[in-house]
């Protein structure tokens, strides 16, 4: 027992190193750019690529390797930062966010769809092949190296930092870029300096990894949520403390391993839930110089009672009777199931619009919600034999309980770090379900049975689950709008606006983030529920985290904050889903493309880009009117 | 055109968001000369200083420095310029300890001062270098923001409010200091409420009210001069 421990410890120094490199880099781009570079998973991979091709296509040895990797992740690094990232400083960092988020998309998607998704080999020098035997204790040379190095590298970043001067131009250009650059210190060569560098050490993490994982292109997806959670964990402003929680989390991951396997994919993730709840501002945090929140006033917020944008009126009958005509003749002209998925979706989107829209508050863990109540109905209706409202009920109620327990550790803090603890929560998450029994694994809950609605309505027929996904999205659309326009909403809105007025009022603030956490969730959940029900399936996709990326593409697309936005964005991403299925593995690269086109081009979203249109168009006209009415008359008076 | 002006606003107009904040301020500073700029809060005055360093969102005009225009280029390439700028908010670098402080900025002319020489003019912290920016007091922090920008060779110094909350005491090391720059041939472009120590060190006043110069005068008349001023901010 004791040999295997020792053996997993070893595992865990490992994997510490991996960690350590990886979160200091992410540590310094987030500390000096205010980016949660997504693109970091991909940036470690791209160093184990860059090891890789160096070795195939130009016989670099292995020690080549080691300084070529880095050499060409770096330089990709600066690439990305001048050409994209560079238009995002100044706006909210939720596009940065999601900027990188769609990068890696690109990348990782490429690759796999070139090169697939198995590993390739790539092997360590032959010295390094043999093993330290410490009697108690065999080291395996190669583990001992990685070891020795990421700690060697890591030691110099650290001093470099501390005690040079240009780790005191880093540190002065992350507290406070404007005076730094009022003082001549080039600020934008910084930038893109710091983020060569941490991309330059994932690099050397990925070419390290090469020999022990093999090369593959999703080697960096799931590695980058547990950098995220031990960020969170060691807290930010102390480079230090980011290396040694890196170590600390590996050697617990590993204990954990050894004991209780199931628990190891997420008890990084536990305890960072822990940390959040003892000491929010994580170990080695100190209090917050700088917080990286969001700037309401940096989003294109639209006023909450949307009198002027929205149409006048929405109720009543001539717009219902419009409704049900229009809802009536699509099902003629498109796939059914084509368009009860962009209500699904539509739903989706709409929790997450409604969450960051109007409270303000970035969950990157919807998907977790939507999973869970696929699940619970699937299962309910399958192995329970409920009835459809009962399954739908019990994801749903399943989907909110969630949703609450993520809500008390996602409002202990703002913005970016918002993002990451709900994204680390809802990989926790996904890791249930991958071990549970009753969720089928790969397979999924499939063929789940429809029934009959309240005994009455026949849902095998497709007719009737088409109005009922409609009467679903339509149900959540106005009654989330009636909710922001009401005193509630508004509170909400008040909240978002400025937290500490609302305090300083006497509101409960964290009781309406909380409640505004809940109807998010109980959203998600009818959007799972009903998928559920409509494809009669639940699979692991709908918990993945891609999937909370979708959520927040959709409510992008279509415009954060408006009413009908996810409508529009759920039809275009499930448009060009469709239509790009012929190009099959490159879907993943297309969609990422797409999704950083929208932050450059369409920050404000489609919707109100084309309601401006409108508008220019009608005064356009209307100026022509005016312009030909008196010509008329003239010539009616001659 | 290299004529006898360090810096020359035409035209300058400046927008916070939505709302316009400068709305077409022109004046020029000669070399040597200190300039002060006077007038109510909220009148525009932070916001020159900040968009002759373009530090602003928004601007639109002319800003020439040393004889070469300035406008369009970031903030750091005009302090290559010689122009130094010390904010209100004094934005000492709290994560640097005070030798960082004076280290950090890269010495854009040779003319840059020696630290030596910054003791001499703030003794205050000479003892001080190896304290972290957020453990000086508010006299200290001021006395190292403006060593700061003597650091990088600026002979053209853009002051926001230098004596701003301070003691009577380290406001008169503070007005020494100004008066010894002033000496040494320094360029400054001062914002200062005091109207007394205003007449005393600055050569020119420019009034500021709502975003346009009002008034631009030289100092030498003295009592009337201070009297033409009240009157015109109705202070």
């Amino acid at each position: 027992m004791m040999d295997l421990i020792l053996g997993y410890l070893t595992i865990g120094l490992v994997n510490g190193s991996f960690y350590a490199l990886l979160s200091l880099g992410l540590a310094l781009i987030f500390g000096l750019l205010n980016i949660l570079n997504m693109t970091h998973g991909v940036l470690y991979m791209m160093g184990a690529f860059a090891a890789w091709a160096g070795s195939r296509y130009l016989g670099l040895g292995y020690f080549a390797g080691l300084v070529f990797a880095p050499v060409c992740v770096a330089a990709f690094g600066v690439i990305l930062e001048r050409s994209l990232l560079r238009r995002t400083y100044g706006l909210d960092p939720l596009y940065g966010f999601m900027l990188t988020f769609g990068a890696a998309m690109v990348v990782q998607g490429g690759l796999q769809a070139h090169f697939g998704s198995t590993g390739l080999p790539y092997a360590a020098p032959d010295w390094l092949s043999g093993g330290l035997d410490l009697g108690f204790l065999y080291f395996p040379a190669y583990r001992l190296w990685v070891v020795a190095v990421a700690l060697v590298i890591c030691v110099i970043v650290w001093v470099a930092i501390a005690h040079t001067r240009l780790g005191s131009v880093l540190r002065a250009s992350s507290e406070n870029a404007a005076t730094a650059e009022a003082l001549g210190v080039g600020v934008p060569r910084v930038f893109a300096a710091t983020f060569a560098l941490g991309a330059a050490l994932a690099g050397l993490a990925g070419a390290l990894a090469a020999p022990i994982y093999q090369v593959s292109p999703l080697m960096g997806s799931d590695i980058l949520l547990v950098v995220f959670a031990i960020i969170v964990i060691g807290g930010m402003g102390s480079i230090g403390g980011t290396i040694v929680s890196s170590y600390v989390l590996a050697l617990i991951e590993s204990l954990t391993q050894a004991l209780v396997p199931q628990a190891a994919s997420f008890i990084v993730f536990a305890f960072m839930c822990v940390v959040l709840l003892l000491r929010p501002q994580g170990l080695f945090g100190i209090s917050v110089i700088r917080s990286h929140e969001f700037l309401a006033a940096r989003l294109p917020w639209i006023e909450p009672a949307d009198k002027e944008t929205a149409p006048k009126r929405l109720t009543g009958l001539v717009p219902t009777l419009a409704a049900v005509a229009a809802l009536s003749a699509l099902p003629m002209l498109l796939y059914p199931v084509y368009l009860m998925k962009i209500f699904c979706f539509t739903i989706f989107a709409a929790s997450f619009n409604f969450l960051l829209g109007f409270a303000g508050i970035m969950s990157f863990g919807q998907a977790a919600l939507f999973g869970t109540a696929a699940y619970l109905t699937a299962h309910a209706a399958r192995e329970w034999a409920l009835p459809p409202e009962a399954a739908i009920g019990v994801g749903i109620a399943a989907a909110l309980a969630l949703g609450l327990v993520m809500g008390i550790f996602a409002i202990r803090r703002r913005g970016i770090y918002q993002a990451m603890i709900t994204l680390a929560i809802a990989q926790m998450v996904y890791f249930v379900y991958v071990q549970a029994s009753f969720t089928h694994g790969e397979d999924g809950i499939q063929s789940v049975p429809r029934g009959m609605l309240l005994g009455l309505i026949d849902l095998r027929n497709d007719t009737n689950v088409y109005w009922l996904s409609a009467a679903a999205m339509l149900g959540v659309l106005f009654g989330l709008r009636r909710l922001i326009n009401s005193p509630f909403g508004m509170m909400l809105i008040a909240i978002r606006d400025n937290e500490r007025r609302a305090l300083s009022l006497g509101h409960n603030v964290d009781a309406y983030k909380l409640a505004a956490f809940g109807i998010a969730a109980f959203c998600a959940g009818v959007a799972g529920s009903m998928s559920a029900i409509v494809f009669q399936l639940a699979t692991l996709s709908g918990v993945h985290w891609h999937l909370s990326g979708e959520a927040v593409l959709m409510a992008l697309i279509g415009g954060i904050g408006t009413f009908g936005g996810p409508l529009v964005g759920a039809a275009v991403l499930v448009t060009m889903q469709h239509f790009l299925s012929p190009f099959g593995a490159w879907i993943v690269a297309i969609q990422g493309a797409v999704f950083v086109l929208c932050v450059l081009l369409f920050r404000d979203g489609l919707l109100p880009h084309a309601l401006a249109l409108a508008a220019n168009l009608r005064r356009q006209d209307a100026t022509s009117k005016t312009a030909v009415a008196p010509q008329a008359m003239e010539a009616i008076g001659r | 055109m290299s004529d006898a002006v360090s810096l020359r606003l035409s035209h300058v107009q400046a927008w916070y968001g939505d709302s316009q904040a400068l709305f077409g301020v022109g004046f020029a500073v000669r070399p040597g000369e200190v300039t002060c700029l006077v007038g109510r809060n909220g009148a525009g005055k932070t916001t020159i200083l900040r968009a002759i360093m373009g530090l602003l969102p928004r601007q639109t005009g002319s800003i020439v420095l040393s004889g070469r225009e300035a406008s369009g280029m970031r903030p750091y390439e005009r302090t290559r310029f010689g122009i130094g700028y010390c904010p209100e908010e004094r934005a000492i670098f709290s994560s640097l300890t005070v030798e960082e402080n004076l280290d950090l900025p890269p010495a854009v002319r040779a003319a840059d001062m020696a630290k030596d020489e910054i003791f001499a003019l703030f003794p205050n912290l000479r003892t001080r270098g190896r304290h972290y920016g957020d453990q000086l007091s508010g006299g200290e922090q001021q006395m190292l923001a403006i060593a700061r920008i003597l650091r990088t060779g600026a002979q053209t110094l853009l002051l926001d409010e230098p004596t701003e909350g301070l003691a009577p005491v380290i406001v008169r090391q503070i007005e020494h200091a100004l008066i010894e720059l002033k000496r040494r041939g320094y360029t400054i472009l001062l914002v200062e409420q005091n109207l007394d120590f205003v007449l005393h060190l600055a050569d020119r006043v420019v009034a500021i009210e709502n975003g346009v110069v009002v008034d631009d005068l030289e100092t030498r008349g003295g009592e009337h001069v201070k009297s033409r001023l009240l009157e015109r901010l109705a202070l």
